[in-house]
């Protein structure tokens, strides 16, 4: 395949699988609850706890965006991580693969139209939050934001890569460590206060991953109305930890795919 | 390697490790498949026929030897082998089970490479030719296993392609459903031009029916290949008896010595509603009187002994000792 197919048919194995998801996704309405109804309780508990201590008021501009960003989050570490686990599951694994399709394509897809689904959903976590809770943000900032959140999204993509191959090679333990990690990610990304909280060792820590880096950009920009100036570092870490990870994400499909064809098992269902 | 050879292995092997134990998948296995043909992998469980599909369909590599598919290598350049090629397994139902079958193979479509547009007009031709109009809107973890059959065919056919895998495709079907796809399976070789199809099977029947060539698998080898006609031809020495028997079980009959009986394959099936065994044995003299006299003595009752014309499971008995129902 020349890279023009590559990219070609990357992009159609994209396209179906985020209809799939689309459709499936909104078909059942469970999401209400996981995705809508969850997250404004868990904003609430944070948000009453800070009011009854007296924190600053932008704090609680502070929570509803980290507890919308979250959800993407979590689309990526359990939607798009889980998808090939899931696929070879349901035995449709060998299938997509002798497709000839692009697998980054298929995950694609997966994040794509998880993420549709979930702009809708954090959208009205924001604004109900915001209504409820009488949060104010700064809205001539919003491009900034908006750019910082896409590009953590790619950021994000691309460790999705690398997740979803090692979910498929070592799917029970894949799934107890992402389980374990999942505390400690939501309290080092800074989802209920600042960064600036921290500790600069821990913040340092932080800053090596992508969601706590777009999460503050997207706070500076939406609560403190920094612009574009004093927010180049984060874009640029932002975009430079995307093409990293895209990287070791595509090198780690080809390895997963090669080992499967090795011993004969990893994409098989009984196996 | 000439045009015309869809498929091609040369000395290919397949070692699985599973605790520490080898096990040969695949032993040396030569076959040169023509365009345009049907093509049968016929073999018992365990023999092979669905890992050399997968090292064929790009998914498994060989532990050595060589092949081609298309005309391409499969370790070298599985991106071409699998832009002329498709894989459908018997009983599968890869999708997603919340989708309509219409909406699942659009999905597949895009997959495939089709345009958008594209991939729903496909869907309408399928549906058509593979008669499957009436469940197209129906959730895939709803429809029978009959249906799902269609669809995973469908599935196999929206990429157009050159080289169909079937891996066992009327496994669990009724007759009706079995009938049915294997008249499309058919259909498809015979009314295309240049397509070639590979498939495995452990029904006899369905090879025989099928296939303009068979290669006869067992244990990792192939043992035999040829046109159904042909490969009966290899029993034509031999005659052939069906013999039923009541008051004698299957173990009584593994007793009889067979170098000196003359039998050169022997296999039973037994009837618990009836309580009758079938015999059927390949001999390579037409007196049985030595084993009629065998079943008397351990006080079977004969119901009945006749001569009948070789199938190719005869072939297979007279080949491997044992019938492939007995796997
Ligand atoms: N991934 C694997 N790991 C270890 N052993 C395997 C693997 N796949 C197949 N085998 C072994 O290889 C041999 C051939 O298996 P294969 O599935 O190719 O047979 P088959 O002819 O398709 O049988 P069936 O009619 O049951 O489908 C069997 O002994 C099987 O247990
Ligand atoms: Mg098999």
């Amino acid at each position: 395949m020349n890279t023009r197919q590559y990219i070609y048919r990357g992009f159609k194995a994209a396209l179906g699988r985020s209809y799939v998801r689309i459709k499936g996704g909104n078909r059942e309405i469970s999401w209400l609850l996981w995705e809508v109804i969850l997250p404004l309780l868990m904003i609430a508990s944070v948000v009453y706890t800070y009011r009854s201590m007296n924190a600053p008021s932008e704090f609680i501009g502070f929570v509803i965006l980290g507890g919308a960003m979250m959800s993407f989050w979590f689309n990526v570490l359990w939607g798009m991580g889980s998808t090939l686990y899931w696929e070879k599951e349901k035995g449709n694994l060998e299938v997509l693969l002798a497709s000839g399709a692009p697998l980054y394509g298929l995950l694609l897809g997966m994040a794509l139209g998880g993420m549709f689904n979930t702009a809708v959903r954090a959208a009205s976590v924001i604004i109900i939050g915001v209504y409820i809770f009488e949060a104010s943000f700064n809205p001539a900032t919003l491009p900034v934001a908006i750019i910082i959140f896409f590009l953590a999204m790619a950021a994000l993509y691309s460790l999705g890569l690398s997740l979803a191959s090692i979910y498929l090679m070592y799917s029970r333990s894949g799934w107890r460590a992402s389980e374990l990690l999942s505390e400690p990610i939501m309290f080092i990304s800074g989802m209920y206060y600042p960064l600036s909280v921290f500790p600069i060792a821990l913040q340092v820590v932080a800053s090596a991953f992508p969601l706590a880096i777009g999460l503050d950009g997207i706070r500076r920009s939406l609560i403190y109305g920094e612009t574009f100036g004093s927010l180049a570092v984060h874009m640029i870490l932002l975009v430079v930890m995307a093409i990293i990870l895209l990287r070791i994400g595509l090198w780690a499909l080809e390895y997963m795919e090669n080992k499967a064809k090795k011993e004969g098992r990893l994409i098989l269902r009984w196996m | 390697m000439e045009k015309e050879t869809a498929i091609f292995t040369r000395e290919l092997t397949r070692i699985f490790e599973r605790g520490g134990e080898k096990i040969r998948a695949l032993d040396n296995v030569n076959i040169e498949v023509p365009e345009g043909i049907i093509y049968g992998l016929l073999g018992p469980n365990g023999a092979g026929k669905t890992t050399l599909i997968r090292i064929l369909a790009t998914l498994l590599l060989p532990s050595s030897g060589f092949a081609y598919v298309g005309g391409y290598d499969v370790v070298r350049e599985p991106d071409k082998v699998r832009s002329v090629i498709n894989l459908v397994s018997g009983g599968e139902r890869a999708g997603y089970g919340i989708l309509t079958v219409k909406e699942n193979l659009w999905f597949y479509s895009q997959l495939y490479g089709l345009g958008i547009r594209e991939g729903w007009e496909k869907i309408e031709q399928l549906a058509e030719l593979l008669d499957m109009k009436d469940f197209l809107n129906v959730r895939l973890n709803r429809i029978s296993t009959g249906m799902a059959q269609k669809y995973s065919l469908a599935r196999g056919l929206l990429n157009d392609p050159d080289i169909l895998f079937l891996d066992e495709p009327t496994l669990g079907l009724d007759v009706g459903a079995a009938r049915a796809i294997r008249k499309i399976i058919k259909a498809w070789v015979h009314q295309n031009q240049n397509k070639t199809i590979l498939l495995t099977t452990h029904y006899m029947a369905e090879a025989e029916e099928l296939c303009d060539l068979i290669s006869i698998i067992h244990e990792g080898r192939i043992i035999a290949t040829g046109s159904p006609t042909e490969l009966k031809h290899r029993v034509s020495k031999e005659v052939i008896y069906k013999i039923e028997v009541k008051n004698i079980s299957e173990e009584d009959m593994g007793g009889l010595k067979k170098e000196e009986a003359g039998i050169v394959g022997l296999s039973t099936s037994y009837d618990a509603y009836s309580n009758v065994l079938s015999i059927r044995l390949v001999m390579d003299t037409s007196d049985v009187s030595h084993i009629i006299r065998y079943i008397e003595k351990l006080n079977g009752r004969i119901i009945s002994i006749s001569k009948v014309e070789p199938t190719l499971e005869d072939v297979f008995l007279k080949l491997v000792g044992v019938g492939l129902s007995e796997y």
